[in-house]
């Protein structure tokens, strides 16, 4: 979106870190840890990705849903509104607010079709319920700004067109962490596009150097992304089946 | 917790008169008990539709949120109540239409042009903010109590700025639509407003709507007729634009012998805000800069504007049509023929494109609306002698077309 970013509600909400991971505490009683949270909250994000795949929207109506999700979640507890149902609906606004609906039915139909478990089923009622409590906890704000476009002009620009696919993967992969809550879309674009030059043993300081951003910030969300690709091995469907459990209580 | 917030935030607002029926739900006037500020409340239904809240709704509360300008409207809170979700627009108390049509009211230059310079200030940071309005037309600027003009209904809004992105070109009420928009362009910019905001300001200078064509073509023809077929030379794209067909050529006319009453610097700005060529068309600040605005006799100030005058504080009949926003001010002429306007002129009945979501609706108040409105509109002729057309804003063909096109045609998008 070239909307101007710095004058959007997406600049003024951006949060630190410590707003961001604070286990609610109705959740804390409940035996969830920020692990678990954080899990969780990866667990939807990939949940909406995998709905929308099957609903076929475009990759920045996922990035816009998993936005909503984790936006709400610094505002609601997940014992408030169950994941399982806030997940879907997020793409169902998101869906709507960038101008490629999904009709609720059509979502409904592949949450059954994904999952079997009773927890995830929901309807279409309970759908539209959930989006006017989404909007509420997103106060109403529903631009989103994303890395993509600032992607594509800043690898033609860093000569680095080879790398589009491995850059474009690491960004959809940040999207399984809250950076999207804390930084500045254009800054998480190149970390990414620092993490590939790395990867790919492009030497471009001079290029970065020229760019007049703060690159300590870039290379912290850099180091960021790198300690999430290390823990993500270690996830495992028992540890997330584990910390999904303690919302059914 | 939210249900406690809910309760609160409902009970914050003291209900008053129902001032109409909106674009997508009633609308009431309320008191903020908290600031004691005079409001409106737009409840959009959500209940008998499938699909949540509406989409056009949504689309305001998105751009809304992100536009905060003394020229546009304020989208002051929003809240869920029983089951449906209300928007709280600061109150305003009348439209630019009702000035325009007020044949009560003398419209100085210096009206005028401060009528305009406002219109373009609300333009300006919306594109500034990369947000086409598309809907710009003398009954979606709103006009408050201390005078200010203000953009409103966001409804068919959106935010641009890629290159090649695509959109409907279905947008603006007819009168107010750009030469390029009648040929079918699908990637257009802010130019587009500024040609409404050009008939807007044309209307200011007439007293009655510039360019009133009853049908695409026919719309084409009439803005021709004013300005002249263009030669490839004014507009070298021209002849690429989807729908382009080729018109015979007329010769326009002097703006000065359509714009007696303009003077040279209104006539030299109003003819760059015309210019066919949308990418030499002036911008909003561009416009904002021009001479027209810095020299001769200064802008009125918002707050001694003439305006309709306030109407009693008696009853609002229930349904009546009013634009919700506009409050309960404008004795003549009857607004019914404003916003939803019955079959007048034997052309396909007109229906506010932002009714598209609930067409029932639209109908059972169009019958109520005619009834209405003979009565009233008889007045309205012994003073005006003829009564000028109803304003087409987009015909159910239309719709229907844009409808499938404003929910469809940016799925298969590719990223950007």
């Amino acid at each position: 979106m070239a909307a101007n970013f710095w004058t959007s509600s997406h600049y003024k909400q951006l949060l630190d870190p410590e707003e961001v991971d604070v286990v609610h505490q109705i959740d804390k009683e409940r035996g969830i840890s920020i692990e678990d949270f954080k899990l969780i909250k990866l667990h939807m994000a990939n949940y909406i990705a995998k709905l929308a795949q099957n609903v076929k929207v475009r990759q920045r109506v996922v990035a816009t849903a998993i936005t909503y999700m984790r936006r709400v979640y610094v505002r609601r507890a997940l014992t408030e509104y169950d994941p399982r149902l806030v997940a879907p609906t997020c793409l169902y606004l998101a869906s709507k607010a960038e101008e490629s609906t999904v009709q609720a039915r059509l979502l409904v139909f592949y949450i059954k079709k994904l999952h079997s478990d009773d927890k995830y089923r929901y309807e279409i009622k309970d759908i539209l319920e959930m989006e006017m409590k989404i909007l509420e906890a997103l106060n109403y704000y529903l631009v989103v700004f994303h890395p993509y476009r600032a992607l594509s002009q800043l690898l033609q620009d860093a000569n680095m067109g080879d790398t589009t696919q491995l850059t474009w993967g690491i960004v959809n992969d940040t999207y399984k962490m809250d950076l999207i809550l804390v930084h500045p879309p254009h800054l998480i674009a190149l970390a990414c596009i620092y993490i590939a030059s790395v990867l790919k043993d492009k030497e471009n300081t001079a290029w970065f150097e020229e760019l007049r951003v703060d690159m300590n910030v870039v290379k912290n969300i850099a180091i960021e992304i790198l300690d999430f690709y290390d823990s993500h091995k270690m996830i495992t469907d028992e540890r997330v089946a584990a910390a999904m459990i303690k919302l059914n209580k | 917790m939210s249900e406690v917030d809910t309760k609160k935030v409902a009970d914050r607002y003291l209900k008053r008169e129902v001032l109409g029926e909106g674009t997508y739900g009633v609308v009431y006037k309320a008191i903020d008990t908290k600031t004691g500020q005079t409001v409106a409340i737009k409840k959009i239904r959500i209940g008998k539709q499938k699909e949540g809240v509406n989409f056009t709704a949504l689309r305001e509360i998105k751009l809304l949120k992100e536009l905060k300008d003394p020229n546009i409207i304020e989208l002051i809170d929003a809240f869920p109540h029983k089951g449906n979700l209300h928007l709280v627009f600061e109150f305003m108390e009348t439209d630019l239409e009702a000035v325009i049509r007020d044949r009560n009211i003398v419209l100085s230059p210096a009206d005028i042009k401060s009528y305009l310079q406002m219109t373009l200030k609300g333009l300006a940071f919306c594109h500034k903010k990369w947000v086409l309005h598309r809907d710009m037309k003398p009954n979606n600027l709103l006009i408050g109590p201390r005078g200010q003009l203000k953009l409103a209904d966001f409804g068919l809004a959106r935010i641009f700025g890629s290159p090649d992105r695509r959109f409907t070109h279905q947008v603006f009420a007819r009168w107010y639509r750009a030469p390029e928009l009648l040929f079918g362009a699908k990637q257009y910019g802010p130019s587009v407003d500024i040609w409404a905001a050009a008939c807007i300001f044309a209307e200011l200078l007439l007293r009655r709507p510039f360019l009133q064509g009853n049908s695409d073509i026919d719309q084409l023809g009439k803005i021709f007729a004013a300005f002249g077929t263009p030669k490839p030379s004014q507009w070298p794209d021209m002849i690429y634009l989807p729908d382009y067909v080729e018109y015979q050529y007329v010769p326009g006319q002097p703006l000065r012998t359509l714009f007696p009453m303009a003077g040279d610097d209104a006539l030299d700005l109003l003819s760059k805000m015309f210019n066919y060529d949308p990418k030499a068309r002036i911008s909003a600040q561009q416009a904002l800069e021009h001479r027209y605005f810095s020299s001769g006799i200064p802008p009125t100030e918002p707050a001694l504007l003439p305006r309709p005058p306030p109407k009693k504080e008696s009853v609002t009949s229930k349904g009546s049509d009013f634009n919700p926003l506009e409050g309960p001010t404008v004795l003549s002429p009857p607004r019914k023929s404003r916003r939803v306007m019955p079959n007048r002129e034997g052309f396909e009945g007109n229906t506010h494109l932002a009714d598209r979501m609930d067409d029932h609706e639209y109908e059972a108040r169009q019958s109520a609306d005619e009834r209405n409105e003979h009565v009233a509109m008889s007045l309205d002729f012994s003073i005006l002698g003829t009564r000028p057309p109803s304003r087409p804003t987009i015909n159910s063909a239309d719709r229907t077309h844009l409808k499938r096109k404003l929910d469809l045609e940016f799925q298969p998008e590719e990223e950007d």
